[in-house]
């Protein structure tokens, strides 16, 4: 798993230097104007964006066939990659929690913090059964369908719910729960789908 | 003792079917796999890395089913495909770091010997090797992680005599101490017909045949004659015909060569050539 985990880092290091300066731009920008709003944004992209581009390399690569024939199963292969959507994911939320304190006052919930950062982890959870399922190319596109679909469901959801959804206290540890079951639920639908795969 | 058995390897694909494919690579030998493109040796060695599932039979590897093997016991095969797997952006170093941490028993310090003596170049990320740079880094990867069996999809395809003459140095050293084993396919007749001890020939996905190599280069000759010819030769003495403009080519046993006709000795081309496109002898002819 750390050598999947180090070759991802050695190969795609010139797309994580950049996201990891997104992720300090938009967070330098939040705490200047003191807007949430781009820490909590880069965090989605970033997540998504890691795992799918290494695994684009992988596919140029055919390094999957190179896995399987060096022994690494399809667990350790599928694992990997949420591993490493998860620490940018961890990343990028330590970087919004920052901005999140600071810029915390009267009336501020945890939902606020609570939704953008469980955000990312249901985006993880839907893309990449569908790219181990699709391939790169195909599943980069599913995503982009999904997300705004989501936004949009999201968008007429605040404007239903208004302010019953942010003040509920339970919300966040709801929201908590149900991001932790898409997520080792998507594991076991990547985990599925690659054991059936051929290289 | 066999250090690879494949028994009855069937698997279907739209178009295509690997049929009951059988054949061993014994220990201290190199098995050189032969036949058209498309033919089905790619899918056999994919089969035998865990790339692709079969439909029906078995692989075993030192006695053991592959689907069994233990990630150290799998590391005892070593790999080298047809398309370089090796992580693009990483230059030598970057590839030995990654290495000795996925391979159980990666030798850093063999690794860096084998970069040295291919002269790659240390600095460089593997995109910018060349084709032959990229195949030796792939040979090195493979001969650094101490496995027992070698196995070489098109490993000298596209590459200039030079470097395919580097690489069969390697193996005949890979070789040296009589206990490895090697499974080489090639389209590249003479490569193989230098390292091998047998061939086995693929045709439309079924084995052909499975001989040593001396005694099938001793087994056949060619010899040309006038199509009105044909009908004299005896069809049960005759393995395939080739029908041409000007005459007919034809493929016999050696021992079947008819009287008054001067006999070539076939190599692998030839051999596969008769197979491929060849007919047999009827009355019709």
């Amino acid at each position: 798993m750390f050598g999947l985990l180090i070759k991802d880092f050695f190969n795609i290091r010139k797309q994580i230097a950049w996201y990891i300066g997104m992720i300090v731009m938009f967070f330098v920008v939040s705490l200047s104007v003191r807007n949430l709003t781009f820490s909590a944004s880069i965090g989605l992209l970033v997540t998504i964006s890691v795992p799918l581009t290494a695994l684009a390399y992988e596919e140029r690569e055919n390094w999957q066939r190179f896995a399987a024939a060096s022994g690494l199963g399809a667990k350790t292969m599928v694992a990997e990659k949420y591993l490493l959507g998860i620490l940018f994911a961890l990343f990028s939320s330590l970087a919004y929690l920052a901005v999140f304190l600071f810029c915390f006052e009267n009336g501020t919930t945890w939902m606020e913090f609570c939704f953008p950062v469980c955000m990312q982890f249901v985006i993880l959870s839907v893309v990449l059964p569908l790219v181990f399922r699709y391939g790169v190319e195909r599943g980069r596109t599913m995503t982009v369908l999904f997300v705004v679909v989501l936004v949009a469901l999201f968008a007429a959801g605040m404007g239903l719910l208004g302010d019953r959804f942010s003040l509920a206290a339970p919300a966040v540890g709801i929201a908590a729960a149900v991001t932790l079951f898409l997520l080792v639920g998507s594991f076991f639908l990547s985990l599925k789908i690659y054991e059936k795969k051929e290289f | 003792m066999q250090s690879l058995q494949i028994q009855s390897l069937t698997k279907k694909y739209d178009g295509f079917l690997l049929d009951n494919v059988s054949f061993s690579v014994p220990q201290g030998a190199v098995v050189g796999l032969i036949g058209e493109n498309g033919a089905g040796k790619s899918t056999v060695m994919k089969a035998v890395q865990g790339a692709v599932r079969a439909d029906k039979g078995s692989i075993l590897f030192q006695g053991k089913p592959i689907e069994q093997l233990s990630k150290e016991e799998k590391q005892k095969i070593g790999f080298v495909q047809d398309v370089t797997c090796l992580p693009l952006e990483m230059g030598i170093s970057m590839l030995d770091k990654v290495f000795s941490h996925i391979f159980v028993r990666w030798n850093s310090d063999r690794f860096f010997d084998l970069c040295r003596k291919f002269s790659l170049p240390e600095k460089k990320a593997v995109k910018d090797f060349s084709k032959g740079m990229r195949m030796k880094a792939a040979i090195a990867v493979a001969l650094s992680y101490d496995n027992d069996l070698l196995l070489l999809d098109e490993p000298t395809s596209g590459l200039d005599p030079v470097v395919r003459d580097e690489i069969l140095e390697i193996l005949y050293d890979y070789m040296q101490d009589g206990k490895k084993a090697v499974l080489i396919s090639s389209h590249i007749s003479s490569d193989l017909e230098k390292l091998c001890d047998y061939i086995v020939y693929i045709h439309e996905g079924r084995v052909l045949f499975d001989e040593e190599k001396d005694a099938l280069l001793e087994k056949f000759v060619t010899f040309s004659c006038e199509k009105a010819a044909l009908k004299e030769l005896d069809p049960a003495r005759v393995e395939r015909v080739l029908l041409r403009e000007y005459g007919a080519d034809v493929l016999v046993r050696k021992d079947c060569l008819p009287q008054g006709f001067g006999g070539n000795r076939a190599g692998l081309d030839e051999i596969m050539l008769f197979y491929a496109k060849g007919e047999r002898l009827c009355s019709d002819f």
